[in-house]
């Protein structure tokens, strides 16, 4: 009996291929990110690469699941772990700067196919960090004002006229505060950016001076009153609840997940987007590779299938309506004008470009935080 | 000797276990507490203090607030199971009230945050019911919404043991009372409340430390300003890391929580003496 067990044993040993690996990829954001690689990216590189299978770990929405990765790989990296626990990453651009600064990533998109395919800017520096060669854009998203046009006819096209109509309007603007997920504190940062009494492209371009984040009090305090007239929702799927219950009429929402409701059938399909002066910022995920992976060689492959032309036009705006990570001409090629189109409908390429803002780099940005906390929220 | 000896080892586990699992973890989140870059210092409470000085009078208020609104209904609660007279209503709320006990807070937040939404399910329901209109309809997801979560949740657990304790109370006082013609809203306050007053005092600081600790509800309902500490505190970690500030808040609460364990202690020593 023993010995039949052991030759199943020694069977069941050889039998597994000598190159079966398991693929770790650890995700922040909301569970659509999970969703993507369960449904979509894993079985395809499964199919692409037999044998190898891919577990995918979510890690929590917002920013708070990005800091659960940098805080396992500090973990990992302070205990001088010989491989690490994962082998990909998908972290917010705030915290691709930290991981690069304590040198825990591999350097490696020269190494894959798709590297030349990205020459946006914010590819290689992240928040003030140069980061270039260590990621590679996922998606690239965007904030923008939400509206239901049966109670606002003549939308806010800036936030100057934005905060007349939520004057005329009380209890009719709706935001999440910084607490409760990106699409807040992007309003918040916009907001700087729009009454701040500094110079706005010095918050997205640095260099950091102290002195600059004291030109905030006057925006900090009209904003204190701005909230008085709003009402301030649970999250991002929350302001985007209330949008759909009729209980506000205009809020800051994620443009990709305003339009992944609206398809699901989540938000009626008459709401619309605008994005207003002097402009809202968005954010790029990146994926990251850690110098210490079990398999460096399987993450890039992952990496590269995962920012090909087709995987980007397929998954990426097809599927979840992000704006692509690759430069756009690469992906536009690979699909039907309609699909492209859909992408535009309310905020053009034009809008972008001219309203598209990144966020302030990474020490203005927490100043601006604490900033709200101190003087709007207390 | 080895009687004495026999007794520490068995105890050993236990005591290794308090050490190791809460004293351990206590004093370094303290300790963090008082930490800065700079060696030990109150930095981390000046933050706190600047930030959140709203969110600790709303905590307090908040959680005081639902403490006594708590011990009024388990009172009523507990009172009228001891004195009702009709069987069946008693029968009745013996078999509802203790519900809410077995749901958890997450669950709580997430059934509060549907139904007292502005066009939730209870504002859905006044207004289709013609009592109210759908226009003057007002979201409840405020501190108001906490407040009634935690009632809701706590109200059954404070219920149970006051009533326990009222059921056990020797009924020829009661009795006495009723003959003499004392009314039961007399009774109960004057009679049954006064014998089960420590059991009402237990229950509800137990309640109270709960109630401090609660993330999922602050988070679910109301986490922006004001909020309860709680959902500051997973903020400072969750969105930077900072674990000093975090720290000192979680020191301001227990801070709170202690001072209603000792005003429970000094009043237990006070009725002994």
């Amino acid at each position: 009996m023993k010995i039949v067990l052991k030759a199943a044993l020694a069977t069941g040993l050889l039998a597994s291929p000598a190159t079966a690996a398991e693929l770790t990829v650890l995700t922040a954001g909301d569970q659509n990110m999970v969703d993507y690689v369960n449904e979509y990216l894993a079985p395809l590189f499964e199919e692409q690469n037999p044998g190898n299978t891919v577990r995918v770990v979510g890690t929590g929405p917002g920013d708070a699941g990005s800091q659960k990765i940098v805080e396992r790989s500090e973990a990992q990296g302070k205990a001088n772990a010989e491989t690490w626990d994962y082998d990909v990453a998908v972290v917010h651009e705030k915290f691709v700067g930290p991981l690069v600064k304590a040198g825990y990533l591999e350097q490696y998109r020269d190494r894959i196919s798709t590297g030349k395919l990205v020459t946006r800017a914010n590819a290689d520096m992240a928040l003030g960090t140069d980061v270039k060669g260590y990621v590679m854009p996922m998606f690239n998203s965007q904030t923008a004002l939400a509206y239901n046009p049966a109670l606002v006819s003549n939308p806010p096209k800036s936030y100057e006229e934005l905060v007349n109509w939520a004057k005329e309007n009380p209890g009719k603007f709706g935001y999440n505060g910084i607490k409760g997920g990106a699409s807040g504190v992007s309003f918040v940062m916009g907001w700087i950016y729009a009454f701040g009494e500094g110079d706005a492209n010095k918050l997205m371009n640095g260099p950091f001076e102290e002195a600059e984040t004291k030109k905030w009090d006057g925006a900090l305090a009209s904003l204190k009153d701005f909230t008085t007239n709003a009402q301030l929702t649970p999250g991002n799927a929350g302001t985007l609840d209330m949008l759909s219950r009729g209980e506000i009429a205009i809020g800051p929402v994620w443009v990709d997940m305003f339009y992944s409701w609206q398809a699901n059938g989540q938000l009626p399909p008459e709401f619309k987007l605008v994005l207003p002066e002097p402009g809202m910022p968005g954010q790029p995920m990146h994926y990251v590779i850690p110098s210490k992976a079990t398999d460096v060689k399987l993450a890039e492959k992952f990496v590269e299938l995962a920012t090909s032309p087709k995987v980007q036009a397929e998954g990426i705006v097809e599927r979840f309506s992000w704006y692509p990570g690759i430069d756009a001409q690469h992906v536009q090629a690979e699909l039907e004008p309609a699909s492209w189109n859909k992408l535009f409908t309310d905020v053009t390429p034009e809008d972008l470009a001219k309203n598209g803002k990144p966020f302030p780099i990474a020490p203005y940005n927490s100043a601006i935080l604490e900033a709200y906390e101190r003087s709007v929220s207390n | 000797m080895t009687t004495r000896l026999t007794g520490l080892l068995l105890v050993l586990p236990a005591l290794a276990m308090v050490l190791l699992f809460f004293i351990l973890p206590l004093s370094a989140s303290v300790i963090g507490a008082f930490e800065v870059e700079t060696g030990f210092g109150l930095a981390n409470f000046v933050k706190a203090f600047d930030f959140y000085s709203q969110d600790m009078l709303f905590t307090l208020v908040i959680v005081c607030l639902s403490t006594v609104l708590i011990g009024l209904l388990a009172i009523a609660i507990g009172g009228y199971l001891t004195l009702g007279e009709n069987p069946r209503a008693v029968a009745i709320l013996r078999n509802l009230y203790r519900w809410p006990m077995f749901i958890p807070f997450i669950v709580v937040g997430q059934v509060m945050r549907t139904f007292l939404a502005k066009n939730g399910l209870m504002n859905s329901t006044l207004a289709a019911s013609g009592l109210i209109d759908p226009a003057q309809a007002v979201s409840l997801l405020d501190w108001r919404g906490i407040v009634i979560a935690f009632v809701w949740k706590q109200t059954p657990f404070v219920a149970l043991l006051v009533a326990g304790s009222m059921a056990s109370l020797d009924r020829g006082t009661i009795e006495a009372a009723r003959n003499l013609g004392a009314s039961r809203l007399r009774i109960l306050v004057e009679i049954v409340v006064p014998q089960v007053a420590r059991t009402i005092m237990v229950g509800l600081i137990l309640s109270f430390v709960t109630m401090m600790s609660v993330l999922s509800v602050p988070l679910m309902i109301n986490a922006q300003s004001p909020t309860m500490l709680t959902a500051d505190i997973a903020f400072r970690i969750n969105a930077y890391g900072d674990y000093g500030t975090a720290n000192a808040l979680g020191t301001i609460s227990l801070v709170m929580s202690a001072a209603a364990a000792l005003i429970y202690l000094r009043m237990t020593l006070r009725e002994r003496s």
